[in-house]
């Protein structure tokens, strides 16, 4: 081989083992940035569900095996209900938001209830034993109640028919509150 | 030529050992983000615990006087529900057999720290709607390593939140003894947990609301001997407690000085921790110490107790989950007592919150003061993890955050166990309606 074919070669060697170097050296910073913000530093915090803002979509089976979707109530307001069957302020807000389930079928806008951290079986007796009588969505793997950005159960979102929020309450909900918020989402609760 | 050759191969050898080492470089990458650094820990493979066709769920772990190591957790029925019952709500389940809330408790041993296990026993005698999640049940042992078991189910009506502690302890033919009920007083009760004294006894605490107004609970007790029989009435230690989660207990002075932890709510809904110290084996506690003022104003339900470990010093090491006044406080935090219990050093973070989650936590402390802690967070995909951490003898040096889970679901509630230079870590993984109890154990202190 001649020598300038030898020196060729190797300049060519040289170049793939700094292109190599440099594509090592970024698959690093990059892992390591990743690895640091995932294990030290406050996530960025990403926009959760806000008054006057779209809700999330989702779409979830509900307890007698359906699919339901944000979709499934566009055209009327919505109440959603995020609870757990053993949690206390949900069940001691659970009469009225079987009372609203009652209205909302006479006026027009409906009830969901999102069970959050629970299993079937569990949501099944609860519902049974308290007499709910609105639709169960199961949020077995949490992914809704993470993009509403729920900390502990309960939490109410009232969503306009064009599925914007606008109301959230973090907590049990009021009867109070429950009507302000209906009105905002343009209805008239008796 | 074959010089050449060789060179290329050699320098083609050299750059395949770079490029495949870099992956391991990066999977060990949290020592160098971390300014504070310790040991990694090795954890073995993953075990699976109890039946998989039966969802386990809501281990805990606890070694008993023979070194040996036992596992507790509940499992579905294999029945469907009691009697047949059917279930005939609107929920179009009309003629069907829905599913049943019927679990049963099983407790395993292992004799070599966790690698093999005998088989699982059954602990309650009837098949109950035992409790899971925060409120699962939970195991102590005499001298002679027999064990007492106590669980919550829920009250006559099918109510979660107005339940029963029920126990069971194991009988001179490897069975139980047929469950009862601890509380006096029907439905008022749950999230138990049962420590042996150092005298040979045992304390049962739990979260009351017999009293149910004014609304914030109250922290009961009761002393039972190794016969199974009470040796107090039940008995309120306390008030202001948070209506929702686990509690912490160690000794101190032979059973003398008793600790405990709790999470506290006042009017506001301010919840905050607090360290409650008895001096007279548990008869009567001082006033609540507050371990720190994270002013977390929350109304909902956040289902995650704090865990309280005492090392040979007399330090008081405790673990807690809190939003505090914002989100952007929310995490794993750890605080240490040097005083007895006087006082808290002001909290330090753990692990901060990757996003709006319950985090669940469970701390250790080894014979070698090392502080050892567990909890969930979301890993970049956004499913809840298990990790860990240490702390040092010297109280500062913090080895790195560690996941050990990689769960295709969500896992929840690590606890841990620590023996012989053997850590054990236990949780739940759910994938949508199905669980499982996930084992792994680690080499520490070396």
């Amino acid at each position: 081989m001649k020598l300038s074919a030898i020196r060729a070669t190797r300049f060519r060697s040289l170049v793939l083992s700094l292109v190599l170097t440099l594509l090592c050296a970024v698959i690093f910073v990059i892992k390591l940035g990743h690895l640091e913000a995932q294990l030290f530093q406050q996530a960025a915090p990403t926009p959760g569900p806000a008054v006057n803002r779209p809700a999330p979509t989702f779409s979830l089976r509900t307890l007698d095996g359906k699919m339901v979707s944000l979709e499934t109530y566009r055209g009327k307001p919505l109440i959603m209900n995020f609870f757990a069957s053993w949690c206390d302020p949900c069940r001691e807000e659970m009469p009225l938001i079987n009372e609203l389930a009652a209205n909302g079928a006479k006026q027009g806008y409906g009830v969901l209830g999102i069970a959050v951290e629970d299993t079937r079986a569990a949501v099944t007796e609860f519902a049974k034993e308290a007499k709910l009588e609105f639709s169960i969505a199961l949020d077995l793997n949490s992914t809704v109640k993470r993009s509403y950005r729920i900390f502990g159960p309960p939490a109410t979102f009232i969503v306009d028919p064009n599925g914007i929020i606008r109301e959230i309450v973090l907590g049990p909900v009021t009867s109070e509150r429950a009507r302000d918020a209906l009105k905002k989402a343009s209805i008239a609760l008796n | 030529m074959k010089q050449f050759i060789q060179r290329r191969l050699k320098n083609l050898a050299v750059w395949w050992v770079f490029v495949l080492s870099m992956p391991a470089c990066s999977a060990d990458l949290a020592p160098w983000a971390n300014p504070e650094r310790s040991e990694r820990l090795r954890f073995g493979a993953e075990i699976s615990l109890g039946s998989r066709d039966a969802d386990p769920s809501t281990p805990f772990l606890r070694y008993a006087a023979d070194n040996r190591l036992f596992a507790v957790w509940t499992e579905d029925h294999d029945t469907p529900l009691p009697q047949g019952r059917a279930s005939s709500d609107h929920h179009g389940m009309s003629g069907k057999m829905a599913p049943s809330p019927m679990r049963n408790v099983y407790l395993a041993a292992s004799s070599d720290g966790g690698k093999t296990w005998a088989p699982p026993k059954r602990v309650n005698s009837e098949t109950e709607a035992v409790q899971g999640e925060e409120n699962g049940p939970k195991v102590a042992f005499d001298k002679n390593s027999r064990a007492y078991v106590v669980w919550s189910i829920p009250g006559g009506n099918g109510d979660k939140t107005r339940a029963n502690i029920r126990f069971a302890m194991e009988n001179d033919k490897g069975g139980f003894t047929p469950a009862r009920t601890l509380n006096e007083v029907n439905d008022a009760a749950r999230f138990p947990i049962i420590e042996a004294t150092p005298d040979g006894n045992f304390l049962i605490a739990w979260i009351d609301r017999r009293i149910d107004n004014p609304k914030p609970r109250q922290l009961y007790l009761m002393k039972m001997g190794a016969d199974g029989r009470a040796l107090t009435k039940n008995y309120q230690a306390g008030e202001g407690l948070c209506e929702c989660c686990k509690l912490g207990l160690v000794f101190a002075d032979g059973g003398k000085t008793v600790y405990m932890v709790d999470r506290e709510v006042d009017r506001n809904k301010i919840r905050n921790h607090v360290l409650r110290k008895s001096t007279d084996g548990a008869a009567t506690f001082g006033a609540p110490v507050e371990i720190s003022n994270d002013g977390w104003q929350v109304p909902s339900c956040p289902h995650s107790g704090p865990s309280i470990g005492r090392d040979s010093r007399g330090w008081l090491h405790v673990t807690w989950f809190t939003v505090g006044r914002s989100e952007q406080e929310a995490g794993i935090y750890y605080s240490v007592s040097t005083d007895d219990g006087k006082s808290f050093a002001p909290r330090r973070l753990v692990h901060a919150n990757t996003a709006p989650e319950i985090l669940y936590n469970n701390l250790s402390v080894g014979d070698d003061d090392r502080v050892y802690l567990t909890w969930t967070n979301l890993d970049s995909y956004g499913k809840a993890q298990v990790f860990v951490r240490t702390l040092l003898a010297d109280g500062q040096t913090w080895s790195p955050i560690q996941q050990i889970s990689r769960a295709q679901g969500n896992t929840s509630r690590p606890v841990l166990a620590l023996r012989n230079k053997q850590l054990q870590v236990a949780w739940t993984e759910i994938d949508g309606e199905n669980s499982r109890v996930v084992f792994r154990s680690a080499e520490v202190g070396q």
